[in-house]
Parts: structure tokens; sequence; C-alpha cells
């Protein structure tokens, strides 16, 4: 496995981003292209209205009030009032698009990152804190929320107001635009010196937010433990270090935004100051008239700001670039795990199992977890695994759903590589109960139907009997509709087994796997479920592994695993004639009730 | 424990959002009263401007004195770049302001969620805490450090260009004054109708949080049941939601916006039609109308500008109100106030009555049950513990047997406090647990939970804690080796270095437990409980445990729950429970001997580990 992240580590970025990522971006912008011309067409001749404003007042100034025409005047409010009818139509559409259009790409977004996610393998989610992953789903993708709708609008129409201001300059005196022009190279020069640091910037506070977010989660999860051990006040700490370490970030990044404005105004002002300065003194073969020097600077100011509007999106797109990085990031890690090409769909399973000669680590180069295991099940038998904890036997069962790869023989399921089936044919097929029993928030019965999506009531307590898990249910204030909260912190160990256990038995799996589904159950509950169990596992081939023995002894077939090796197997009666390994853990634990037994018999 | 918080969160309960901040900001008021100061130069410098371009026209281009060009035009630019700087400066100030704010509050928030008792985590989602602690928090920031600015400057702009325009002339001024009732109503309107959807989106983000970070969490489950389809299916249910929530925001603003841009918009109407009537009419210059007219701009953006600094500032709220709540949660496990003085002063009463040297500093490990009923707080109708009534002497060993549900780790969390009894008393060394301070008792009651949490750090990280650091090396594989965990860490490739995921995923469940117990180990409390703590772990080791834990330099009284009854046979007090309540009691030789339930039990374990054919049992 891979080196683990903890929150204390900024993770590396293996990549930058670059037009290529940005392009990326447009792919979630293309659907709602349609959209977003509309919009910024709208946009547009909202702008071309807020122009002509101007032009009604030099109206009224230069011909209603020397004529002392109040009929004009009228006419004029009358135009006006029209266009801010208009104007106040098109804000309308406004409002309500760019959010659609922005929302609508957030939610695509959002959901690609999400579906993307489930199809990585454990080891993914086993690496790294989870507070990393949820602040790039959730987090992330809101922060591109204003940069993606309006930003990409309004620069849309900034540009077109850009270039049309341009084409108007140069048709009134190209020497004179030429000369506004000249400080431009300035300009770019600051945007591209600012850009390369504030991405350092960002990065950097994205890393540190990245590790806030996930100490906060691992705070959350862990707040019964740390009360526990009373350790608030150090854990207080650590927090407020985290936090301080995303303030220091932070005041770094927005120092560096915040340049940005006053660069592109004072390039603004200085450009004035040349185009009054060239414009009166005749500088540089210009040659204007007051008229043309005053239109001019109006219409400096109106090119200047497209271009600030212009600096600020260029701005925004690099904070989010920060996030973006993060984002395609997730998007490109490559389940190790897929389906190959190809791969046909497993027939429904008869149960014939085979592992041969497999060999398995979890990096190339690492240990071997597995060394040579190698056995043959025909359909219906029940495999029990027993052995030192940390022996291996949770792999070898992890295999058979081909949660990790075999690094060297194979896995076949009658006769299939279990490689070269589809992941879906063969999961669904397999019901594997695992040592973490994990409990969705919401009903008893919703827990249970996860095994069976269309499972109907009756279906569900059946498979709830079966384990004897209804009793239980049955005195929950509501029954099967009791809610269970997160985690099911509300229910003991042994009843959130019990659930677990009915889950899988519900998806009436053609192999079934129980890894310690009873170890927090008690004797008389077990004793009842084992009635239930032996039904179950008939003509299902199963794999059980167990710590306590009892579990076990009707098994047709016991591998006693040690150091990533089958050391013993045979039946419970075989390996008690062998007497080795399994016979002293046999003999051990039978002792061990018996060391004060004096009084039972 | 409130003394630790920034701000005591129950002097506040009923003020508005903005007076419950307050507290938070206020060591960082000189800065925003010195950013005031430069956003006054700012704006000062901005309205200069548009007169020394004036002055460029009137003075250079129509009187002709072009010397005057040069230094009109630098002074252009010193303006620009006093006020660029000002701009930053104010900015950088805010921004800091809002840093510090938010620091202190979300300080408060960490601290705060630690307070809480177990009930509060049993109901409340890891996903809904995290969003509080984020996008709400960070929602808040937005508002302390640039809502605020904007909204000054809309306020200043808006009432200094009016004053200015009275001066010009009072009749037009008083014209455009006339929009500011409707400016207030649509405000009104529009703020009321917000509040409620932006409250609805940051619930529903948090409903979205709470979906991804299950997700997460249960991905192994999910993976086994090849449910990604049904995930993604309910992700973009609620993906949906929030953009739904988002839209239904959006409609608000397309209600409002358009009448509230339109208000700004009809300034320069009124301004064009009255002002224009009136110049007609002669009653005002039209040099007059002309500067009028340039001032307009400083009043009609504000007034557009409203409405959506009225939306920034109801999301501000919507979070102010989700942060609130949990920060005036009410934990119903509360330190006494003098905890720390009544318990010292009790213990020394002990000593000198007793002759017993002690010290309230360590507790020696008795406990005490005195007919304990138990309902959690939120189901007060289902007792869990029912008259449970028993004494466990300082430094022996108490086993507990029961069915799945019958109440084990309820009883032993009453001992840590985390909850308290309904009925009845716990006392902890002849002292009610509700006395004892908190931080005291549960450094010295250490429950090992049947959910054993790790933290994403290395082992030896997990083991020392409780510790922090304080004990060596040699300590933290001292008491792996104890809780028989010290061969397989050595296994791993970076032995104690070897980092752990969240929740130690990666590990089996036996060399978490393990892990976890070794854990409680090094923290040397006085009072041990194991839930269950070996039920992964194979016998053998099991057994070995139990030999080391008795070869411990300091007593401990040692509380273990477990369904094996080699787990409890040693222990000095055995407890049968069914359903909350002691069915038996007495050591392994009497309950055999009695021939009751934990005679069954023993029985069954021992008939089932021989099997028949070995003609152990019936």
């Amino acid at each position: 496995m891979a080196q683990r992240n903890t929150f204390r580590e900024d993770e590396e970025l293996e990549e930058q981003i670059n037009v290529h990522d940005l392009l990326r971006v447009a792919r979630y912008l293309k659907p709602y292209l349609g959209r977003v011309l509309r919009v910024a067409l709208v946009v547009v001749l909202m702008s071309v209205i807020a122009v002509t404003v101007p032009y009604l007042t030099k109206v009224m100034i230069d011909e209603t009030i020397p004529h002392r025409d109040l009929r004009q005047l009228g006419v004029l409010v009358g135009i006006l009032a029209a266009l801010i009818v208009l104007f106040e139509c098109g804000m309308r559409y406004r409002t309500l698009e760019i959010t659609r259009v922005g929302q609508l790409m957030l939610k695509d977004m959002r959901r690609d990152l999400f579906t993307h996610v489930q199809s990585l393998p454990f080891s993914y989610f086993d690496s790294r804190p989870h507070g990393k992953i949820l602040i790039r789903i959730v987090n992330y993708v809101n922060t591109l929320s204003d940069t993606l709708s309006s930003g990409v609008i309004n620069v849309i129409a900034d540009v077109f107001t850009f270039l049309i201001t341009l084409v108007v300059m140069f048709a009134i005196d190209w020497r004179m635009t030429l000369w506004s022009l000249v400080l431009f190279p300035l300009l770019l020069l600051w945007v591209r010196v600012l850009q390369t640091f504030q991405r350092r910037a960002y990065q950097k506070l994205s890393n540190k937010q990245s590790n806030l977010n996930a100490y906060i989660h691992e705070s959350i999860a862990g707040v019964k433990t740390t009360q526990t051990f009373a350790q608030e006040r150090a854990q207080f700490r650590t927090f407020q270090e985290q936090q301080n370490d995303v303030r220091t970030a932070w005041m770094k990044a927005v120092h560096i935004q915040f340049l940005m404005w006053p660069g592109v105004q004072t390039i603004a002002t200085m450009t004035i100051a040349f185009i009054y300065y060239a414009g009166i003194m005749g500088f540089g073969g210009v040659s204007v008239s007051t008229g043309v020097l005053i239109a001019f600077v109006g219409y400096a100011n109106n090119f200047w700001n497209p271009v600030i509007d212009l600096g600020n999106f260029y701005n925004q797109l690099i904070t989010c670039s920060a996030y973006l990085e993060r984002i395609f990031e997730t998007l490109d890690v490559r389940p190790e795990i897929t389906d190959r090409p190809g791969a046909a769909e497993l027939p429904p399973i008869k149960g014939k199992v085979d592992f041969n000669d497999v060999v398995f680590r979890y990096e190339p180069d690492g240990r071997n977890i597995l060394n040579l295991v190698d056995f043959h099940i025909e359909p219906g038998e029940t495999v029990a695994l027993v052995g030192p904890t940390g022996a291996g036997k949770t792999t070898i069962v992890s295999l058979l759903s081909r949660f990790y790869d075999v690094s060297e023989g194979s896995v076949t399921i009658d006769g299939h590589d279990v490689r070269d089936v589809t992941l879906d044919s063969l999961r669904r097929q397999m019901g594997v109960m695992l040592q973490d029993t994990f409990i969705f928030s919401g009903t008893v019965r919703e827990n249970i139907r996860y095994g069976k999506l269309d499972a109907t009531d009756e279906e569900i307590e059946a498979a709830a009997k079966a384990v004897r898990a209804h009793e239980f249910i049955m005195e929950l204030p509501d029954g099967y509709d009791s809610v269970v909260e997160e985690r099911g912190s509300t229910l003991s160990a042994g009843q959130r087994q019990l659930i677990s256990f009915a889950r899988v038995l519900l998806a009436d799996p053609r192999v079934l796997v129980l890894d310690e589904a009873t170890s927090s159950i008690d004797t008389r509950t077990e004793e009842a479920l084992q009635d239930g169990l032996r039904h179950l596992l008939k003509n299902r081939t199963s794999f059980i592994i167990a710590h306590r023995l009892s579990t076990i002894e009707n098994a047709h077939e016991i591998f006693y695993i040690d150091h990533g090796q089958i050391v013993e197997h045979g039946s419970h009666e075989e390996l008690l004639r062998q007497r080795g390994a399994y016979y002293r853990l046999y003999e051990s634990q039978y002792a061990m009730i018996r060391a004060h037994t004096g009084a039972v018999d | 424990m409130c003394a630790h918080m920034y701000v005591d969160q129950t002097r506040n309960l009923k003020s508005g959002n903005l007076k419950w901040i307050m507290p938070y900001c206020r060591p960082d008021l000189p800065r925003v009263a010195a950013a005031f100061v430069l956003f006054c130069v700012n704006n000062t410098m901005a309205m200069i401007m548009p007169l020394l371009s004036g002055l460029i026209v009137d003075r250079v281009i129509t009187q002709g004195h072009v010397s005057e060009l040069m230094r009109l035009c630098v002074m252009m630019v010193v303006v620009t770049l006093v006020r660029v700087i000002s701009r930053y400066g104010y900015q950088m100030w805010m921004e800091r302001f809002g840093q510090n704010s938010v620091f202190r509050l979300v300080s408060d928030e960490y601290e705060k969620l630690h307070q809480l008792d177990f009930t509060y985590f049993n109901h409340t989602r890891t996903g809904d805490i995290m969003s509080r602690m984020t996008s709400d928090t960070d929602a808040i920031r937005h508002g302390l450090s640039w809502v605020s600015y904007q909204v000054a400057d809309c306020v200043v702009m808006f009432i200094g260009a009016l004053a200015v325009m009275f001066v010009i002339d009072w009749r037009l001024a008083l014209a455009l004054a006339c929009v500011t009732p409707f400016l207030f109503v649509l405000t009104r309107a529009l703020a009321s109708h917000a509040h409620p959807l932006f409250f609805a989106i940051r619930n529903s983000l948090a409903d979205l949080n709470s979906m991804v970070e299950e997700n997460i969490e249960g991905n192994r489950v999910v993976k086994a049941f090849v449910r990604e389809p049904y995930e993604i299916e309910r992700f973009e249910e609620h993906n949906d939601d929030y953009m739904q929530r988002n839209m239904k925001l959006a409609m608000n603003s397309r209600r409002y916006m358009p009448w509230l841009d339109g208000l700004g918009f009809s300034l320069q109407l009124i301004t064009l039609g009255f002002g224009g009537f009136l110049v007609i009419r002669g009653d005002m210059t039209l040099g007059n109308l002309v500067s009028f007219n340039s001032f307009l701009w400083m009043i009609d953006g504000p007034v557009r500008q409203s409405g959506w600094l009225i939306n920034d500032w109801q999301r501000f709220n919507a979070s102010c109100i989700k942060i609130r709540r949990l920060l005036t949660a009410t934990s119903r496990i509360v330190e006494r106030p003098d905890a720390k003085e009544s318990v010292h002063q009790a213990v020394s009463i002990h000593t000198q009555v007793s002759g017993e040297a002690a010290t309230s500093e360590r507790i020696k490990g008795e406990i005490h049950f005195e007919h304990v009923s138990f309902a959690f707080p939120d189901e007060p109708e289902t007792p869990v513990l029912k008259d449970l009534d028993f004494f466990v002497p300082a430094g022996s060993k108490l086993g507990i047997l029961g069915e799945t549900g019958a109440g084990k780790s309820t009883l032993v969390s009453l001992i840590a406090r985390f909850y308290d009894p309904t009925y009845g008393r716990v006392l902890v060394d002849g002292i009610d647990a509700r006395d004892w301070p908190l931080d005291m008792l549960r450094s010295q009651v250490n429950v090992v939970a049947q959910d054993t949490f790790l933290f994403s750090d290395t082992i030896g990280g997990n083991i020392g804690f409780g510790t922090r650091g304080g004990r060596g090396d040699h300590f933290i594989q001292h008491m792996a080796s104890i809780a028989g965990a010290d061969d397989f860490i050595r296994s791993m490739p970076e032995g104690y270095d070897t980092i752990v995921g969240e929740r130690g995923v990666g590990l089996s469940g036996g060399q978490k437990q393990r892990l976890s117990l070794a854990r409680a180990l090094a923290d040397d409390p006085a009072i041990l409980i194991m839930d269950d703590t070996t039920s992964a772990v194979d016998m053998e080791t099991e057994a070995e445990i139990q030999h080391h834990l008795q070869e411990l330099d300091t007593a401990k009284t040692i509380v273990t729950i477990a369904h094996r009854i080699s787990s409890v046979k040693d222990a000095d007090l055995i407890l049968v429970l069914e359903h909350g309540r002691i069915v038996e009691r007495g050591t392994h030789e009497e309950l055999v001997a009695a021939h009751g339930r934990y005679w069954e039990i023993y029985r069954k374990q021992l008939g089932l580990q021989s099997g028949q054919s070995q003609g152990y049992g019936e």
C-alpha cells in the first residue's frame, strides 16, 4: 500500500494545470453553450442600453433644453422609461439563467466526481483521510460556482465590448489608439508576474484547507475517543495550529490577489494621463480636436473597464485552478481494478472456487501477504479459515470478490478467472459480510434492504428472523421503521452485526463470505443463529472466518492459515487427529474454559 | 469548561446575529477603525479624480494654460496611487479582521464540539457538523471581511452624494430621495423571502455533505454489494436538491432584483425628466444639472447593488443561525462549577477519617452502583438499565456477561460519565461521578470501546494518544507488548512508524482492538474498562493479554465485557445482565454451582467448543 497521507501532510500535486485543463472545464460548458451564448447576448444588449443613456442626456442638453421643448422632453422620458423596462426584462432573464447554467455545470461536475470516486479501489480510501475526499466533491466544486457562471458570461460580454470599443477607437484616430495601447504590455507583464505567485499561493492554501478539513473530519469522527482520553486540550491546540496555517496561507494568497486591481488601475490612469498629454501637446504625430480628445478619454475608460473585468476573471480562474487541479487530479486517478476490455458476464455461479498458487502483495516490491495459496473447493462446500490475526484470512476472501488483484497465480470461479469477468456480475453474486459492520443512517428496514433493493417487507423480515435479529428489532420503538443514526451509533455492536448479517442473507448470494460475522454476538443468540445458518449454507459455497471454533466445526474443510500460507487443511476430525496447529488451538480454547471446570460435571 | 471559550454563549442568546458576532470581532476592532480611515482616503481620492479631469478640460483645453498640464497629469497618477494603496491597505486589514474573528469563532465551535455528550453525537451526522465548521464559517468570514465594507461603501456613497445633491438643488434631490421608501420596502421584502431560502440551501448542503461522507466511510460495504449505481442515484437526488434550492433562490432574486435595479435606473429617469423640466422652467441652471448628473452614478450604484448585498447578508444570517445552534446545543453532561475544590475536600476528609493515604489527583478505582436505572434522554420511555446495585473494590476485577443489547456498554459508559443515571447514583471512590471534574474522571477511567477508532497517525502516535508524547518509545513498546500487539507491529514494514489510515483501515479487526487496548494501557488509567475488546482476537492471544494485565505495575480496577466465558471467568465478581437487569452475580465457581443462566452459557460454550463427539456435552 502506498504511503498514507495524514492531515499533517500536504498532498503533492503531480501535474500542473495547463491549457488542456482549462479546455476540460470548457467540456462542462459545452452542453449549455446555447444557453451561455443566449445569456451573453442579453448581457451585451443590456450594456448597449446602458451606453445609450448618456446619449439621451446629451440630446437633452444639446437640443431639448436650448429649445425649451417640453414635448421632446416627454419623448425622451418615454424612451428612457421604455429602455429601463427592456433592461430590467433582460435583468430578469439574466439573473435566473446565469444561476441555472452555473448550477447545472456544478451538478455535472459533482456527479462526475462522485461517480468516479465510486469506481476507486479500497486503497484509495485507505490511503488518505476521508475529509480530503469530501472537500473535493463538495467544497471545491462550490468554490467554482461564480467563476463558471457569471464569470464566463461576463467575460464573453466584456470581450465583445472591448473589441467594439477598440474598433470604434481605431476608426476615430488610429495613431491615438496606438498611443493608448502603449502601456498594454506592461499590464500583461503585471498580470503574468502576479499569476505565478498567485497560483503557488492558492495551491498552498488549498492544501492547508484540505489538511484542516481532514483534521476536522477526523476530530468529529473521533470525538468519543478524545473524550474517553480527556485529550480535548491537546486536540484543540492541534486544531488551532491547523487553522492558523490556513489563516496564514489565506492572507498570503489574498495579498497577491489584491495587488491585481491596483496595478490595472494605475496603468489605466497613466494611460488616460498620457492621452491627455499626447493629445494636447500634439505628441508623436498626433493631432486631434478637443471633441475627439474628450471622446477618447471616455472611450479609454470604457476600454479599461472590460480589461479590469477580464483581469478579475483571470484572477478568479487562477484561484480556481488550485481547486480545479485537485478536482481533475481526483478524476484522473485510474482505478487499479477495472473490467478487462471485452470482459464477459459471469454466468450464475455454481460454486466451484479455485485458488491456483496465489501470491499476493500490496506493492510490487513489498512483502508477500499470501504465499502460494492453492486450494480447490467444490460447489456447495463450506470452508472455514482459522489462524492468528493478521495471517491473511481476510486477504484471501478479498481476492475472491476481486477487491484486490493477485500478484501471481489466479483465482477462478467455475473455471472463470475473476479478472476475465465483469466486476459487476462477479460481486453481485458474492455476499460478503465484512469485519467492520457499517450501518447507514436511515431505518432498520432500509439498512437490511441494502442487500436487495427490491426486497419486499416479508423478505426483509424473513432474513431478519433467519439471523435472529427479528426479536430485538421488534423491541425497538418503531420496529423495522426505527431510525438508526450514522454508523448505527444507537445500536450495540452485536445488533449491528445481526443487521449486516441479515443484509447479506437478503442478497441471496451464490458465494457467501462471513468474516468474523458473529464475534460480538452472545452465545445464546449465536446458538440460535447456527440453526438458521446451517440451512442457509446448504448448497452454497461459503467461506467462514472465525475465532470461535464452535462456529466452524461443521465446515467441510478447515484451513489453518499462518503467515500467508495454508499450514493445515482437512475436516475438523481429520485435523484433530493430525494433532497439529489446529489441534493445539482447539485444545487451548477448550482448556481455557475448562480451567475451572471442577464444578460443572 | 466555558472558561476556555472565547465567548460565553449564554450571554447573547436572544440578540441579533450582528450583536452575537460582535464579541468575536472585538479584539480586532482597532484594525477595522484603521481600515475605515483608509477607506475614507480611498473614497475621497475617488471623488477627486473627476475634478482633475474637469480641471484639465477647463484650465488647459478651454483656457490654454498648457504649462499646468504636466502637473495635472502627474497629480492624476499620484491620486490614483494613493487611492490604490489605501484600498489595498483596508482590504488587507478587513481580510485579516475577518480571518481573526473567524479563527476565534471556529475555535469556539471546535471547543464546543468536544464538550457535547454522546447523546448529541448519536443524533447528529458528521457531515452536518462538518458543513457548519467549514462552509457556514466561511460564509461568516465573507460577511465580515467583504460584505461589511461593500455595505459601508454603498451607504457612504449614497448618503454623501445625496447630501451634495441637496446643496446643488434641493427640489431634484428631494425627488430622488423619494425612491428611498420603495428601496426600503423592496429590500425588506427581499430579505424576508431570501432568508428561508438561504437556510434551505445550507441545510441541503449539509445533507449532501452527510450523504457523501457516509458513502466514503461505507465504501467497503458499497463495493461488497455492488451498490455504486444505487449510491449514485441517491447522490443525484441530493445533488439535484441542492441545485433546486439554489434555483429557488435565483427565482426569488429574479422577482426582486429587476425592481431594485429599475429603482436605481429610475434615478436617471427622474434626473432627465424632472431635472430637464426644472431647467426649462428656469428653476435650475444647466450647469447644476450637469454636475448633478456627474454625481448620479454615486447613488444609482448603491441602489442597484443593494439587492445583491441583501442576499449576501442573508447568507451570513443563515450561517450564523446554524453555527449558533451548534454553539448553544446543551450538553447533559456538565461539570459542576466547584468540582475541583469539592472533590479535593471530600478526599482529604476521607483520608483523615479512614487513615488511608489518598490524593484527589489519582482515583483509586472503587466503583459503586447504587440502584441505578437508566433510559436514554431521547427515549425516556424505554429503560435500558434497571435497578443495578453492585460494588467493586479498588483493584479488583468485574466481569459482565449478557445478551446482545442487554445494556452492557451503557452500564460502563456511566462510569466514565458519558451519560448520567436517570435514577440512582454511580460512585467512583465513594464520590458521585457527577461531582468529579470531567477531565480527571475520564483521564483515569478508560473505556476501550467496541468500535475502535484510530487516528490517521503512526501506530506509535496512536498508542501514545493519551500521553501526548510524554513517554518514551520504550514505554509505548512495553504497552504494545502487554496488549499483544508488539509482534505484529514489528512485522510491519515501518514498525511503530507505520501510518494507519483513519479508523485504522488496513488493519484486521483483532489488530485494531489490540492497538486500542495498548492505547488505553499507555494512558495508565485507574479503571480500565474493556468493552468486548478481544472479540476479534484469537483465544490464545487473549489468554496472553490477560496474563500480562496481571503483571501491570499499578493496580487497576478492570471491568471486562465479553461473550466468552474464558474472558470473564477470573473476575472477582461476574454480573449476568438480561434486558438491563442483573439476573445473576457471583464468582465463576458460585455461578457455575448455581446452575443458572451463567452455567447454561458455560455449558454451551464448553459443549460447542469440544463437540459432542468428544463426549464433554450432555
